[in-house]
Formats: structure tokens, C-alpha cells, sequence
């Protein structure tokens, strides 16, 4: 499946702001399943864009902008093709967690094991635990594990749209039992890290289409998880739409948290209150995107990175020639 | 011998007379009265001063350092107090065929630990093959994910090193410590040198005294060793917190030394990926940041958003190459006071060498076996957090109360990762003049500073720091430790 | 030079200059305060505290405490001991950039000013701690002069005390001048006295005290060190040759506004003032200061860094 998506970020202020640092974790991953034929990358106030690939193996993408200004508008259009996922095994035994052990013994995921700034242990994640009757490995396997947790949280929690801050920490929802797609993916890893499952957090975007019932917001970024299950490696599970992730999961960045894949951190001088803006359109697709007068407003887009990387390809290029 | 003998009978009042060699090593005396032979000189200067030359150097050495402003700041109520650095008036002296063992020594652990930061943050080899667990790196304080796969220029991690040396009953050196990621107190050792030189000018030339005095060129040429190829003249500047550092008077004393800009962080500005400071003649761009603040206060976007006293987008220019940082980020995963544990492995796994200089027997509190044994024996242990420098979260078994072990036993149950033992050590005990009138012993440690650019330079010498309160083994200046010059003989 | 460091130096000089005007200001008023006289003390202390540039209810509060409050009081922005306080601290900033016998002085001086200031009350005499802070300035002064390189860190120093000194002469004249309904000879010593130019003004125009001739000499005269137009010359003097060094900069438009400031005054006549309504002039004079001071800190301290990109 193809899909353009567009990712629109602005921030206003309400007075100027100067030396605007920023990072962003928009580009789309190129690995198993998915691919990114091409990222776009709009910036304004105009700036020279800049690109490395964090130690996670997300794009980040940065820039500055010296001067005074009173908004800062972010647009990122990619071009994916995601796969249709494999079928999952209804059940896998409960040898696999020798097997889970023997694959943390020899590869390094101790990262993806451990509690993270976000996705944590506390006294309201054990009794959700207990509540789920999820507290050890003895009576599923891995995979089951995942599936119950998957379908518990979906179960145990409302979706409710901005009923938590990008940095509440999880014992908001657990209190509430509400939460957004963030919440319930910490939730969801600091449960199965307990049972000794490797598991990473992924932001990304959903595709909706009418035939799915999906409680995440449509517009939106969103989060899910993926755990480690032997034989199948990496698997994505979505708790805030009860979904094993397929063909209209769309993912950005991975890491052990939010805290390292967030899609915009900044640092900025000036004191203002500051509005942001996201919007997010995923469109099933064989082209880029045409610009859109909905989204891309009355700016006039500069295309620095654009530039940039087909200066960069073509300068490898040349460098080829001159070796051959 | 005769001398001796003669010449306290000649003054009459041998500064010496309550000097007791202790179960320690003494770097002075084999035994009572009989001075190693790098000290004879010394010794036989004592002896023909007499207590009103002694208090007269004294207090000459006194009013030299006040009038250099060789002070650091202690804090206690509210702003911090300025005090002169406490360092006594008796030289510590180093044999040559000693030092070749400790430069040799230091050089090879600097090499190895180099390395072994760049497999961290890279390949991770030694990891791979079982030599240190993984867990040990990634539970580190001080490990910064940032730093993998990051190309750092020449693969220089660690360009200054101060390592703490001591010397066992055996006289043999170990190394207590590695201090990789901002060491201090190079210029204690430097200033104390010139007042000494005033003081004993004839000293000097007798022992035949090697000098130390080239360390600030040494360490500009290692600064500018690491400078981007293609910048000819590259601009090195020295980052500090800022006049409110205990350590503000070193690096404005370095600064000027190497003549090079001592910036704030608020000075540096980066745009477009480049490092520029602030003068009043525009935009400078940086090239090299001989930086004095910690990893987490270097850039706000990478590390504590709100840490002032970096600029915002450092580290993705030092990631892209275009400015570079002494040392590097993240070697606190290498002076980890669990990582040292194994630094004799990384010696051995990277050199395929034997380590030259030992370590302190160290037991690690994640070991369960080890953890038992340590806490059915706390009293005849020290134990240190590792992550804590400056002498602080430790107990030290023989000196401790029955509560202080029982809440030290409680923390390192809560937080074994955290800690570390080691047996009491005797410190060697070196001569401080006491009362400005007599000589008595005192706990001794040295350290060596070690520069590492395109080739590893170690100025012979270093700092050695006394404990000055009788009986202590705590050397750290923030609890009653002062500093001695370090005389290291030609030959 | 790093901008943070010149900022410093030139705060530093700044709040020095600001606080030794004060106290000259009050040195030679303090005995008039004294004398019960037409006008009265009420009268006399508004036209200090309005020739200090000072608002609020330090003009109208009972004059004795007002003095002490102007010098001793930490917690007052202008007092004397605030100033100070302030200078100390931007040179604590900047310590290893000015001399330590700089450093000490002023250290030394602050100490000095705080302790006694404790122990000042109404009653005693503040006269004494105004001339221990003289004597500090002084000294300050000259150690500046004879320890630190005649070079750029030492022109920002410059700059700071004869802006300073352009602003504070021309507010403590508009006082005088503007408003200069029951002045006798005593307030024409004391403006002189102010400036430490009575002795000046004597030996140009003998001790006949004629309002035209103090303007004169304190608007116009080049030579003697408190006049606005000596404090211009330095100032530009000091700009171009901060001009020479920044060569890289564009300098043209702070010279240009100095330039203007400078001959202004040069090619003046006082009788083509003096007729007229003073106050526009001084207030015209202040203002150009004001615009010259955020063209520095424009230019030199705070400039935008796009405009270093700018292609």
C-alpha cells in the first residue's frame, strides 16, 4: 500500500522569538515492512535544513533560525509503501520464552528491557497488572502475553483527546483510566517489559479509512508499541485501537519512550506563550502530494533540503565517476 | 647516617624529632632517620634550616600563592567563599626509575581506555565477547546514547586525564581512579611549582628537578591537534560555567596561559551547524572548545533543557564534525567507579599487554557473592557510590559507626549498581610540615595529568594531594586536603 | 573582545561614573542643606534630587533622610552603595580581563562603602563616607589608567564613564538652568562645586559667579574633564578609535551620531543658547546620548545574529 502523508506543524508566539534551535522526527523509517521513496521538508521562516540519523536509526532532521519571529510553520510530505503484515500464530507455545531469554542473552536489548522515563514501574502499574491477571509469564506465551495486554489496556482505558500533556507521566491515566495513544503504549511497554519482552515505543501515523472503527484521532500523530516475540521479531501492537500493526500503521521513529522520538523539540530565546498547531494527512497514494491549499495555507515554502540532497546525490555521483 | 646525626646536633632542634615511619609506605624514610636516596637533599637542607628559616619560607610560600589568587571556592551559606588553596611546604619527590614505570603506565591505561570508549560508542565488541556486561555500561550514570555511533576527530575521547595514583606498603604505584571526563587541579601543580622554584631555587638544581612548565603549550598543541584539517589557525577557546565555578580561578589561569578566549556559554552561538562566539567585532566561528562544564550542561536540545551554560545545537555541531570538544562526551562511562573494575581487562582485551600499573582490589556490589562478603565485612571496607567524586557517598569501614554501616548496607542493598568496596588502604604517608615548626607524616596521593592529541604527553609531575588533618586518608580539597609540589628527578 | 566582556566593562564604568556624580552632587550641597535659608531646604532638595534625574518620593520625603537613603540605602537602585554594588559585580564578571589592582580597588571600596554604610545613621555625618568613596574612585581611576593595555577593554571603559558623564552633567544643568527662578551665588557654587570645577572656573572667568559664564564653562569649555563638550570629545575620540579596531564593522552610523553630538557643541556659541528656553536643549542633548548608548549596545553588545548571515 502507498500512502503520501503530510505532517503540518506550526507554532505561534505571542511575542517574537529568536535563535530557534530544532529538531524533528518526522521522516519515515525504511526497514522490513516499509519503505520512504521520498521526504520533503518545508521551513518557515526560511532556514537551512540539516539531516542525521540518530543511535535509534530515526532521520532527525534540525535547523535555526536566528531572527525574531512569531510563528514557525513545519511541513513534512513523504511518499511510503508499507506491506501487508505476515499472520500471526494464533498461540506460540510456551517454550518461547526460553527461546525470548536466549535471543536477550545474545543480542544487546537491554535498552528496550529496562524501565524508561515514561514507561515505568510504580505501585498503579503493578495493580494494573495484577487486575489484568498479567503479572507473570507462567500461564501465556509471549505472544498471547502481548495480545491479552493489547486487548486489556483497549478495554481497561477511555480514550479521551487531550485528557493528558505530551509529558504526564502514566500514573495520570492509570488513575483516570483515560488517556491518549502516547499513554497507552507506555502503559501497555512498561507492562510487558515486566515480563522480561523487550519492547520499544513507535511514533508514527494511522490510516483511517471507513472500514475500520479506530478510536485514535484521525489528523493526528500516533503512537503504538513493538515487542520482541521469538521467531516473528519486531511485531507492533496498537492498545488504543486494539490492533496488531499492519499495512496502515506508518512509522517514524522508534525508541524507549517518547522522551527519544518526540517529532519536534525545540529550545528558543524570548519569553512568549506559545500555541502549536499539528495536522496530519495520510492519503492512500502513487504520487507525492500536490500542494495543498488546505494545509499549506498562504507560506511560501522553502525547499532547502531538497536542494540539499539532490546537491548531496549528485556530488556521490560525481565522486563515483571520478573513481571508476 | 653521619651527616644526619651531625647536623641536628649542629642546629640543635632536628625538625624531624617526632617523625614516626608508620606501617604505611613512607616516601621520605626506609626508617627512622634514614632518608631514600631522592630525598638526602631535601633532608639535609631541613636539617641545617632551623624553625625560624622553616616559618620564614612558610610564610613566604604563604604570601606568594595569596598574591598569585591561587584560591578555589567552598560553598556553604549561600555564596560561595573564596579560600587560598592549602598546600604544604615540603616537595614530594619521585625517582626517575619510578616515574618511567607510572608514565609508561598512565600512557598505555589512556590508550586503552580511548579505545575502549570508542567500541562503546560504537561496534561494541567487548561486549560482544563477554568481557564486561552490557548491563554495566548502559546502567552508567554517565552513558550517554547520544554518543554512538558520533565520529569523534582522531578518535580522541579522553585528550586530559587526571588519574589518582597511590602507592601500596609495597611501594608499588596502583591507580585509584581515572578522571576522564573534566579533571582539575593542573593548576595547583603549576602555580605551586613557581613558588617553590622561589622558595628552594638551589634546591632545585642540586636534585636536578625535571620541569613541568611546558604543560599549558602541551596542552594547546594537544587542542590543536584535534582542530579541523582544513582550518589553519583554528580558534581554541576555554567554556566555563562561569565565575561562580569552585574551579572559575584554573580556568581563567589556563586561559591566559595558552592564550586562548575563555567563553561562557552564553557567548557561543551556533547557526547553520557552525560554533561562533560573540565579539565585539562580529561572529567568530570556534573550532576547537577546550570545555570545562559537564556533558548534561553542554547543549540544551541534546542533553538538560535547562542547563544555561551551553548553547543550544553544540552537539549536533560536534556530531557533523565542525567543532570539536576536549574531552569528548559520554567518557564517564570509562571512570565509572564499577567500569574501573575492569579496566586491567581493557587493557588486556585492546593491548594484548599486562596492565603496568595495577588497580585497587575492587569489589562490585551487582555481584551477588561479592556483595555478601562485602556486607558481612563492612567494617574493614571502603565503600564509594560510583557515580560521586570530591570524596563524597563514602564510608570508610575502620572510621564508621555501627549506624553508618547499617544505612550503608541499606543503600547498597536498594541500589547495588551503585557501589562499589574496596579494603582500607594505606595510603603512603609523605613529610608536611606541621606548626610551621616540625615534620610529621602525612596520607599521600599523586596526580599525573595525561594529554592525548596526536601523541599522549605527560609533564612529569602532578599534584599531589595530602591529607593535612593527622591520621586522614581523605586527600579532596573540599574536606582538608591541600597539595604538594611533585618533584620528579632527572635522574 | 568577547561582547559579554565589553558589556561588562562598560556597565561597570558606567555605574562608577554614576555613583561618583551623585556623590559630588551631594558633597556640594550637603551644607547648604544645613543652612536654614531662603529657599528653604525643601526647595534646595528638589532641585538636587531633580538634578540627579531621581523621581518618586525621594523628591518630596524630608531631605536628611533622602541624603542618606541616595547614599547608603541597598535596596534604592541609585544610591551610591546600589551603584557600586552593581559595577562590582559586572567586574567580577570580567575579572581575569581587568587588572587585580582594579579588582581589588573596587572590591576593596565596596567593602569599604557597605560596612560603613551600616553603621550610617541620620544623624551621623555622611560627608565622611562620601569622601571615602572619592578617594576610591580615584584611585580606581588611576590604577585603571596605569594597569591594563591602553587597548580595546580600556576604550569600552572609556566610553561607559564619559556617556555616563555626557548624561549626568546635562541633567544636572537642565536643573539649574531651565528652572532658574531663585538661584543665588550659594547654587551657583554648588553647581560648580558639583563638577569639581569651581577652582577651574575661577581661573578663567575670576570668581565673578554670572550665570551665562558657568554655562559657558560647564556646556562648552573642551579642556576641563566635567563638561558636556570635554565628555562628547572623549566620546567620540573613544568610538573611533573602537571604529579602528572592529574595522569589520559597520561603525559609520554611531560615528556619524557622535560626530553630530560632538560639533554640535563645538561650533556653539553660548549666546545662541542661552537666550532661549534651555530645557529642549538639554533634553535634545540627553536624547542623543540615549540613541548613542543603544547604538553601542546594538552594534557591539547585543546585535542581532541574523545580521551577521545577512548575504
Amino acid at each position: 500500500m502507498y500512502y503520501a502523508v503530510r505532517h503540518f506543524t506550526r507554532f505561534r508566539y505571542s511575542r517574537p522569538v529568536w535563535q530557534s534551535v530544532m529538531e524533528l522526527r518526522m521522516h519515515p523509517r525504511s526497514e522490513h515492512m516499509q519503505r520512504c521513496f521520498t521526504f520533503q521538508l518545508s521551513v518557515s521562516p526560511r532556514a537551512r535544513v540539516f539531516r542525521y540519523v540518530d543511535h535509534l536509526g530515526n532521520n532527525v532532521h534540525h535547523f535555526d533560525i536566528p531572527a525574531p519571529h512569531k510563528h514557525l510553520t513545519i511541513v513534512a510530505d513523504a511518499l511510503v509503501e508499507v506491506d501487508a503484515p505476515i499472520e500471526l500464530p494464533s498461540s506460540l507455545g510456551i517454550e518461547a520464552w526460553q527461546e525470548l531469554d536466549e535471543m536477550i542473552r545474545h543480542e544487546d536489548y537491554w535498552d528496550m528491557l529496562q524501565p524508561s522515563h515514561f514507561a515505568r514501574s510504580s505501585p498503579e502499574l503493578e495493580q494494573l497488572a495484577r487486575d489484568f491477571g498479567i503479572t507473570e509469564r507462567n500461564t501465556f506465551d509471549p505472544l498471547e502475553a502481548l495480545l491479552l495486554l493489547n486487548e486489556k489496556v483497549y478495554n481497561g482505558f477511555n480514550y479521551v483527546k487531550q485528557s493528558t500533556q505530551v509529558d504526564s507521566p502514566i500514573e495520570d491515566a492509570l488513575r483516570s483510566r483515560q488517556g491518549v495513544c502516547q499513554d497507552f503504549a507506555h502503559i501497555t511497554i512498561a507492562l510487558a517489559r515486566n515480563l522480561r519482552i523487550p519492547c520499544r515505543y513507535v511514533s508514527g501515523y494511522l490510516y483511517h479509512d471507513d472500514l475500520h472503527a479506530d478510536r485514535s484521532a484521525d489528523g493526528a500523530t500516533h503512537a503504538w508499541l513493538e515487542a520482541l516475540i521469538p521467531g516473528l521479531g519486531w511485531v507492533g501492537f496498537d492498545p488504543t485501537n486494539n490492533l496488531i500493526a499492519g499495512e496502515r500503521h506508518i512509522r517514524t521513529a522508534v525508541g524507549r519512550d517518547y522522551a527519544d522520538v518526540p517529532p519536534t523539540v525545540g529550545v528558543l530565546k524570548g519569553s512568549a506563550a506559545s500555541d502549536l498547531q499539528v495536522r496530519v494527512r495520510v492519503t492512500p497514494s502513487d504520487a507525492i502530494l500536490p500542494p495543498d491549499q488546505e494545509l499549506a495555507s498562504d507560506q511560501e515554502w522553502s525547499r532547502f533540503l531538497e536542494r540539499d540532497q539532490q546537491a548531496e546525490l549528485l556530488q556521490a555521483r560525481q565522486q563515483q565517476q571520478q573513481q571508476q | 647516617m653521619a651527616t644526619t646525626s651531625h647536623s641536628a646536633d649542629r642546629t640543635g632542634s632536628d625538625p624531624f624529632s617526632a617523625y614516626q615511619v608508620q606501617s604505611a609506605y613512607d616516601e621520605m624514610f626506609r626508617s627512622h632517620g634514614r632518608p631514600r636516596t631522592q630525598y638526602r637533599a631535601l633532608h639535609t637542607r631541613l636539617l641545617s634550616m632551623g624553625p625560624d628559616e622553616l616559618r620564614r619560607c612558610k610564610q613566604e610560600a604563604d604570601l606568594s600563592f595569596f598574591n598569585q589568587g591561587i584560591t578555589f571556592t567552598v560553598y556553604g551559606r549561600g555564596e560561595g567563599i573564596e579560600q587560598i588553596f592549602p598546600h604544604d611546604l615540603l616537595p614530594r619527590i619521585i625517582s626517575s626509575a619510578e616515574w618511567e614505570i607510572i608514565d609508561r603506565g598512565l600512557t598505555q591505561r589512556i590508550t586503552a581506555l580511548n579505545i575502549f570508549l570508542k567500541d562503546v560508542y560504537h561496534e561494541r565488541h567487548i561486549v560482544r565477547d563477554g568481557i564486561i556486561p552490557g548491563e554495566m555500561i548502559y546502567t552508567c550514570k554517565h552513558f550517554r546514547r547520544q554518543m554512538r555511533g558520533v565520529k569523534v576527530p582522531r578518535d580522541v575521547y579522553v585528550s586530559v586525564c587526571g588519574t589518582d595514583l597511590i602507592r601500596m606498603p609495597d611501594g608499588k604505584f596502583v591507580v585509584l581512579e581515572d578522571n576522564l571526563r573534566v579533571p582539575s587541579g593542573v593548576s595547583y601543580m603549576l602555580t605551586s611549582r613557581r613558588v617553590m622554584k622561589q622558595i628552594f631555587p638551589l634546591l632545585f638544581r642540586k636534585c636536578g628537578v625535571r620541569p613541568i612548565e611546558h604543560y599549558s603549550q602541551a596542552l594547546l598543541a594537544t587542542l590543536r591537534s584535534l582542530a579541523p584539517e582544513e582550518r589553519s589557525s583554528p580558534m581554541i577557546v576555554l567554556l566555563t560555567p562561569g565565575v561562580h565555578n569552585s574551579a572559575y580561578f584554573e580556568h581563567t589561569y589556563l586561559a591566559r596561559q595558552m592564550g586562548i578566549e575563555l567563553v561562557e556559554g552564553r557567548d557561543l552561538v551556533v547557526h547553520d551547524n557552525y560554533v561562533y562566539m560573540r565579539n565585539t567585532s562580529g561572529l567568530q566561528r570556534v573550532d576547537v572548545i577546550y570545555r570545562r562544564v559537564d556533558d548534561d550542561f553542554l547543549d540544551p536540545l541534546a542533553f538538560r533543557p535547562d542547563s544555561a551554560l551551553g548553547a543550544a545545537g553544540l552537539f549536533n555541531a560536534y556530531r557533523a564534525g565542525n567543532v570539536v570538544l576536549a574531552n569528548a562526551l559520554g567518557n564517564g562511562v570509562a571512570d565509572d567507579k564499577a567500569i574501573y573494575a575492569y579496566v586491567p581487562d581493557i587493557i588486556r582485551y585492546y593491548l594484548g599487554e599486562e596492565p603496568i600499573l595495577d588497580n585497587v582490589e575492587t569489589y562490585l556490589m551487582i555481584d551477588q557473592k561479592q556483595r555478601q562478603h562485602v556486607c558481612d565485612n563492612l567494617e574493614k571496607f571502603v565503600v564509594k557510590a560510583v557515580g560521586e567524586s570530591g570524596g563524597y557517598g563514602m564510608l570508610i569501614g575502620p572510621h564508621s559507626s555501627s549506624e553508618q554501616r547499617a544505612l550503608f548496607r541499606e543503600r547498597i542493598l536498594a541500589d547495588p549498581r551503585n557501589y562499589i568496596a574496596q579494603p582500607t588502604l594505606a595510603l603512603s604517608t609523605a613529610p608536611c610540615l606541621v606548626d610551621d615548626e616540625h615534620v610529621e607524616p602525612r596520607h599521600v596521593d599523586l596526580r599525573p595529568y595525561v594529554l592525548y592529541g596526536d601523541k599522549v604527553t605527560i609533564v612529569p609531575g602532578g599534584l599531589t594531594r595530602v591529607a593535612l588533618r593527622k591520621g586522614s586518608l581523605v586527600v579532596n580539597s573540599s574536606q582538608g586536603g591541600g597539595s604538594k609540589d611533585t618533584w620528579v628527578l632527572a635522574s | 573582545m568577547l561582547s559579554r566582556v565589553a558589556d561588562s566593562l562598560y556597565w561597570m564604568s558606567r555605574y562608577l561614573e554614576r555613583a561618583d556624580h551623585c556623590s559630588r552632587v551631594l558633597e556640594a550641597n550637603y551644607n547648604l542643606l544645613l543652612n536654614p535659608s531662603k529657599p528653604s531646604r525643601e526647595q534646595r532638595w528638589h532641585r538636587i534630587s531633580a538634578s540627579l534625574g531621581l523621581t518618586g518620593d525621594l523628591g518630596s520625603a524630608d531631605p536628611q533622610t533622602s541624603l542618606v537613603r541616595l547614599i547608603a540605602e541597598p535596596r534604592l537602585a541609585s544610591s551610591i552603595v546600589s551603584c557600586i554594588a552593581v559595577a562590582r559585580e559586572n567586574a567580577s564578571q570580567v575579572r581575569e580581563q581587568i587588572s587585580s589592582e582594579m579588582w581589588e580597588r573596587l572590591n576593596q571600596l565596596y567593602h569599604e562603602i557597605t560596612q560603613n554604610s551600616m553603621q550610617m545613621t541620620v544623624d551621623s555625618e555622611p560627608l565622611r563616607l562620601i569622601t571615602l568613596f572619592r578617594e576610591g574612585t580615584y584611585r580606581f581611576q588611576g590604577v585603571t589608567d596605569s594597569t591594563i593595555n591602553h587597548g580595546e577593554g580600556w576604550h569600552f571603559i572609556r566610553l561607559g564613564r564619559f556617556l555616563e558623564r555626557a548624561c549626568g552633567l546635562s541633567t544636572l544643568l537642565d536643573a539649574y538652568f531651565s528652572t532658574a527662578a531663585g538661584t543665588d551665588d550659594l547654587d551657583w557654587v554648588a553647581l560648580l562645586t558639583s563638577c569639581s570645577a569651581f577652582e577651574a572656573y575661577c581661573k578663567v572667568y575670576t570668581a565673578d559667579l554670572k550665570p551665562e559664564a558657568v554655562a559657558e564653562f560647564l556646556l562648552l569649555n573642551p579642556d576641563f574633564p566635567f563638561t558636556v563638550r570635554h565628555s562628547t570629545e572623549q566620546m567620540h575620540n573613544t568610538l573611533h578609535a573602537l571604529a579602528n579596531i572592529a574595522s569589520a564593522r559597520k561603525t559609520s552610523t554611531i560615528e556619524r551620531m557622535v560626530g553630530k553630538l560632538q560639533s554640535s557643541l563645538a561650533y556653539t556659541q553660548i549666546d545662541e543658547i542661552m537666550p532661549r528656553d534651555l530645557h529642549p536643549f538639554f533634553t535634545d542633548v540627553i536624547g542623543q546620548c540615549h540613541r548613542l548608548h543603544a547604538a553601542i549596545h546594538e552594534l557591539y553588545f547585543e546585535y542581532p545574529i541574523e545580521s551577521m548571515f545577512e548575504v
